[in-house]
């Protein structure tokens, strides 16, 4: 992928602290660990969409030579959990509601003794309506996914009805009034099929107990959830239960909430022995409760011939899934995406979150964002069509702006939307003359920053060595960077003095893990705060040692000096020393997250607090695609990606991410789309789930519109992880109806559905 | 629990075969298919991956002669294919990704007889014909006859190929391979087409064949590809004659990748530009290996 020369970082790069171990193969991840009489485990998946179980019997499971501990629902507490409605418990009980529910567990000496312990096990089904459409599903005479959905505890702030595990609304002004004065009318309706996080490792879980502690090493994105979760389930206190994430081959949010901690705990304290769990491939497809859900998103906008949008209607239903797993707020953020990120008066927008007997849906990078975001942007052509504008002046006009009101009613603070549209049109060309089989599309995003509560603790050793003990989590994002560089800059020394230590719940404090965008917003806070406190002794120290005051002591250079003299100084390393000696250098920090800004006049059905948000993140992005007509064979070339995420800490790693964001999204828009029959997953496999590879890779031009933003992360960063992944599909639409004439309505968009479209 | 040999000769290798042991070469369908579950891992393997008299590319009097164990990545790369035999080092340009042409060979891809192999395709038009040896002596067939259905061919299970031998094609002859892919590396052609075209002394086509690739249980040539070519320019009406003739030959289902109308319509797209394409390569077009890169997207020019 090139990198234009532009977007080549002109501040002192940051090399990715954790790259060398896994270039060279040292690095160890959960699925390398071993120990001494460690088990293999295997679960038996229900393999059918929906169905009673009217047996199960693992008495031949246990007789099989090499096995160690047999489980299903019978063996572990009645726990149902789930955020927002319990609707689930570890073990299928009773009935299974989608292809990969566990129904049983096994330990043993071998994978093979575990497979053939499986292949042991007698369960006998008696098929249940599958319910596979979730726009059908919201009949009052469709089958339930959950007849006894009334019983559950839940969240008391979702609203909820039979099939519809979630209803969101949000309403501001007078959407009827709104209409029936706006000169064009536009509406569309749009298709979006679920898709994967498809990380490159596939899960693994190692339990071990010692006594009545357990320690438990995952690839989890979340290490905190993944402990509530056992803690939950297993009904155990947080201080029994130690998790820590090796290194982690990638998550893209498939790897957020506990999934198979508790099952593995379980097993090894069966077992008396260490045990581990490697996924399949296949089985990181179909199992976890964590995949991007399928969409059906119908818009209609009132906007005026000179192009101002004066209103907007829109409904979006969202393939649940068989559990409501973490997605009890997609309905409002799918709401939110549907507004999108322009001045619109008068809105009415509602969003249902309904049951299927498909894989649980949950957060996937950006969740709900890519698929609304396409529909809203493609039907923003179609309105800017409609009153013959061009679709960049048609968005200059109607984005969000500082000082502007947006959908729900919150104004922005200085936001950098139009200058992310401009820029964007600017590089990419907009407007140029291009070969007929060539054209640039364009979309703009918004994304929200998660302000919530993160805790780290940073120390120097004897020999002036620094530690950052973090509960953060490293998925990728650049958390082992930009960690580093903040508490070096507090300290006065380089990112290269600290080394991260983290990911291990009974050492580092509490941090919601890599998820929301929010490590560098959050975490960087706590880190910086935690820097403070050892930059404070440090200058107490040097105001001893050189005789003047502490607020007179700069931290600079691995040096401690008296402002204005630099020549009265004393080293870090030395002051380290006379530290280890009397009271340690040691900081502890978390601060208080930013506050959620104020609203007005909006009105919100089954408010999941969605409707404001922090430090809201802008995009642009702008694609140039070619088409085969032939064949309908669309290749990306160009994006200019332009984003205001505020302050850039690490320009390089910030720069990666929007490059890797930009090619999920390629993917998301061309060629990943989860195929169903049966309610079952028919493309379970990389050859036919596809995603995009490096030799597909377009060039990405990226640029960052830097504004220092008030209330937002440290030094007015926003998040940045999942903004990249917001924009690409739209832009990618918006290009092929230039070239197709007719538009594709369908995602993924591809090759064979772009050639039914030009028929 | 699977037997492994290291065979240190050809002999050793073809008694080891006779006793039913199965040939591996690069593994690259064997194990993929085993991790998948599509097929468990033979009880006894014999590795022939390493034996010298399978690792040629010898050129003789009637032509060229390609050891059974040659990789993608070196035929890709032998000047010898890329100018004689084109079509051919297009489709193993095209295999998978860099590692899987460093492991995955050409005899291997023959015996798999995947209908949607690469170079099968390629060697129908070039007339090659499968070298095949067993304890009991040595048999050539042509590649046109070669393959019986998904996954058989017309090899005994004691015969292991030993070599492709491709005769030399006639002066003003060339090549060339496309296939619709989806994306640009490890991908599975959804269709492809090969031509060969045979042009006279002042470029008139006098002579031609085309062969297609996952339209149907086995690589079909489409016949009377000669008829609808010779003595006619390349101009809209033939080549769409040519894509009809195609679309016509192919029998294609309907699964994840494809419906059967996009199949055989594209078939056809695919058959044109590899006449095209060798057409181009006939008439001094330098057209770069593989014609899928070098024409721009997807397989499109
Ligand atoms: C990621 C990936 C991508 C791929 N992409 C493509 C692609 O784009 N196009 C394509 O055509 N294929 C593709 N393949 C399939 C495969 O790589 C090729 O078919 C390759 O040429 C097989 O060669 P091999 O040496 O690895 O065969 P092996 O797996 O070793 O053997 C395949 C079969 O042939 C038999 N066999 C091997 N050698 C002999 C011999 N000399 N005599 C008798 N029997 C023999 C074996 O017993 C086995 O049944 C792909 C595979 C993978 C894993």
């Amino acid at each position: 992928m090139a990198i234009a020369a532009e977007s080549i970082d002109r501040r002192p790069r940051l090399v990715r602290a954790d790259g060398p171990e896994k270039v060279t193969g040292t690095a160890l991840y959960t699925a390398d660990l071993r120990m001494t009489g460690m088990l293999a485990a295997k679960f038996l998946f229900a393999e059918v969409a929906h169905a009673r179980i009217t047996r199960l019997d693992v008495s031949g499971a246990r007789l099989v030579p090499g096995v160690f501990a047999v489980l299903t629902a019978a063996d572990l507490p009645d726990v149902r959990y789930s955020a927002g409605v319990a609707d689930r418990t570890l073990f299928a009980r009773d009935v299974v509601r989608f292809e990969g529910e566990v129904v049983a567990a096994v330990a043993a000496v071998t994978d093979e003794a575990a497979r053939r312990a499986i292949d042991a096990i007698i369960v006998d089904y008696e098929p249940l309506a599958i319910v596979d459409d979730p726009e059908a599903a919201r009949a009052d005479d469709a089958p339930l996914v959950h007849p006894h959905w009334a019983d559950y505890e839940s969240d008391p702030s979702l609203v909820r009805h039979g099939n519809v595990a979630a209803f969101s609304s949000i309403a501001r002004g007078d959407v009827d009034a709104g209409m029936a004065q706006a000169d064009v009318v536009v509406a569309g309706r749009y298709v979006a099929d679920g898709s994967h996080a498809a990380p490159i490792e596939p899960r693994a879980v190692v339990a071990r107990w010692e006594g009545e502690k357990v320690t438990i090493w995952t690839s989890s994105q979340v290490p905190f959830a993944a402990r509530d979760g056992v803690c939950e389930t297993l009904r155990l206190p947080t201080n029994r239960v130690r998790v820590i994430v090796p290194h982690l081959g990638g998550g893209f949010g498939g790897k957020c909430g506990f999934h198979f901690e508790p099952h593995v705990a379980a097993l090894a304290r069966a077992a008396r022995r260490p045990v581990k769990l490697v996924f399949t491939r296949r089985e990181e497809f179909i199992a976890p409760d964590r995949r991007r859900e399928s969409m059906i998103i119908e818009i209609t906008t009132g906007v005026n011939n000179d192009g101002t949008i004066v209103a907007r209607r829109g409904h979006v239903i969202l393939d649940n899934g068989a559990y409501i797993a973490d997605a009890a707020f997609f309905p409002q953020l799918a709401a939110m995406h549907v507004a999108g990120p322009y001045v619109i008066p008068n809105i009415e927008i509602s969003a249902e979150l309904v049951y299927t007997n498909h894989q649980p849906s949950g957060s996937v990078r950006a969740p709900t964002a890519p698929q609304t975001t396409w529909a809203r942007e493609s039907h923003t052509d179609e309105v800017a069509a409609a009153v013959g504008l061009d679709p960049v002046e048609f968005r200059l006009l109607n984005a969000v702006d500082t000082a502007k009101i947006g959908p729900t009613g919150q104004t922005y603070d200085e936001i950098g939307l139009i200058e992310c549209i401009r820029r964007a049109a600017d590089s990419a060309g907009w407007g140029r003359p291009l070969p007929d089989d060539e054209a640039i599309g364009v979309a703009i995003g918004w994304w929200p920053s998660f302000p919530v509560a993160s805790g780290a603790y940073v120390k120097l050793d004897s020999d002036g060595a620094g530690q950052i003990i973090t509960g953060a989590q490293e998925c990728g994002t650049g958390a082992v960077m930009t960690l580093r560089r903040l508490a070096a800059d507090e300290l006065g020394m380089q990112p290269d003095d600290f080394q991260i230590v983290g990911q291990d719940t009974a050492v580092a404090p509490y941090d919601v893990g890599a998820t929301g965008s929010q490590t560098l917003f959050n975490n960087g806070r706590a880190v910086v705060a935690a820097a403070g406190q050892v930059a404070e002794q440090l200058r107490n120290l040097a105001a001893d040692r050189l005789e003047a005051s502490a607020a007179d002591i700069v931290l600079d250079s691995g040096v401690a000096h008296v402002a204005g003299t630099p020549d009265r100084n004393v080293s870090i390393i030395e002051l380290a020393a006379i530290a280890a000696r009397g009271e340690l250098l040691i900081g502890h920090g978390s601060g208080q997250p930013p506050a959620t800004p104020e609203i007005s006049g909006t009105t919100c059905v089954g408010d999941q607090g969605m409707a404001a948000w922090v430090a809201p993140q802008f995009s642009c992005h702008a694609v140039r695609v070619k088409l085969d007509r032939d064949t309908g064979v669309v290749r990306v070339l160009e994006v200019d990606a332009v984003h205001d995420s505020g302050t850039i800490i690490n320009h390089l790693g910030a720069v990666g991410q929007v490059e890797g964001g930009v090619m999920m999204g390629v993917g998301q828009a061309l060629s990943e789309g989860t195929v169903y029959g049966d309610g079952r997953q028919r493309n379970a496999a990389l050859l036919e789930y596809k995603l995009q590879t490096a030799a597909d890779s377009p060039t990405v031009r990226t640029q960052f519109v830097e504004i220092a933003t008030e209330g937002a992360g440290p030094r007015g960063a926003k998040g940045l992880a999942e903004a990249p992944n917001v924009a690409t599909a739209g832009a990618v639409a918006n290009a092929i109806a230039r070239l197709t004439g007719e538009r594709l309505r369908r995602l993924p968009m591809t090759p064979e559905r772009v050639w039914e479209v030009m028929g | 629990m699977t037997e492994f040999e290291i065979a240190s000769s050809l002999e050793e290798a073809l008694a080891l075969v006779a006793e039913g042991y199965r040939p591996i070469a690069g593994g690259t369908d064997l194990v993929v298919a085993a991790r998948t579950g599509r097929a468990p891992l033979p009880g006894r393997l014999v590795s022939i991956e390493r034996l010298d008299e399978l690792s040629g590319i010898e050129p003789t009097t009637e032509g060229l002669l390609i050891g059974a164990v040659v990789t993608h990545a070196r035929l890709m790369r032998t000047q010898s294919v890329i100018d004689d035999f084109t079509a051919l080092a297009d489709a193993s340009a095209l295999v998978g990704s860099p590692s899987t042409r460093n492991v995955g060979t050409i005899g291997g891809n023959v015996m798999n007889a995947s209908p949607a192999m690469d170079t099968g395709a390629p060697l129908v038009v070039l007339n090659a014909e499968i070298v095949l040896r067993s304890t009991r002596g040595e048999r050539r067939v042509a590649a046109a006859d070669f393959w019986a259905g998904p996954g058989r061919t017309v090899a005994e299970p004691d015969e292991l190929c030993v070599a492709l031998a491709i005769p030399n094609q006639p002066d003003g002859s060339a090549s060339a391979y496309v296939r619709l892919e989806y994306r640009r590396a490890m991908e599975i052609a959804v269709v492809g087409a090969a031509a060969r075209v045979d042009l006279d002394g002042r470029g008139r086509i006098i002579g031609a064949s085309v062969a297609l690739t996952a339209v149907a249980p086995t690589i079909v040539a489409v016949d009377g590809a000669t008829e609808v070519l010779a003595g006619r320019s390349l101009d809209p009406a033939t080549l769409t004659d040519i894509a009809d003739a195609a679309s016509r030959k192919a029998t294609p289902i309907s699964d994840l990748r494809a419906s059967d109308t996009y199949r055989r319509h594209c078939v056809g797209v695919m058959a044109r530009r590899a006449v095209e394409a060798a057409f181009g390569r006939a008439t001094g077009d330098p057209i770069a290996v593989p014609v899928n890169r070098s024409t721009g997207i997807g397989a499109a020019r």
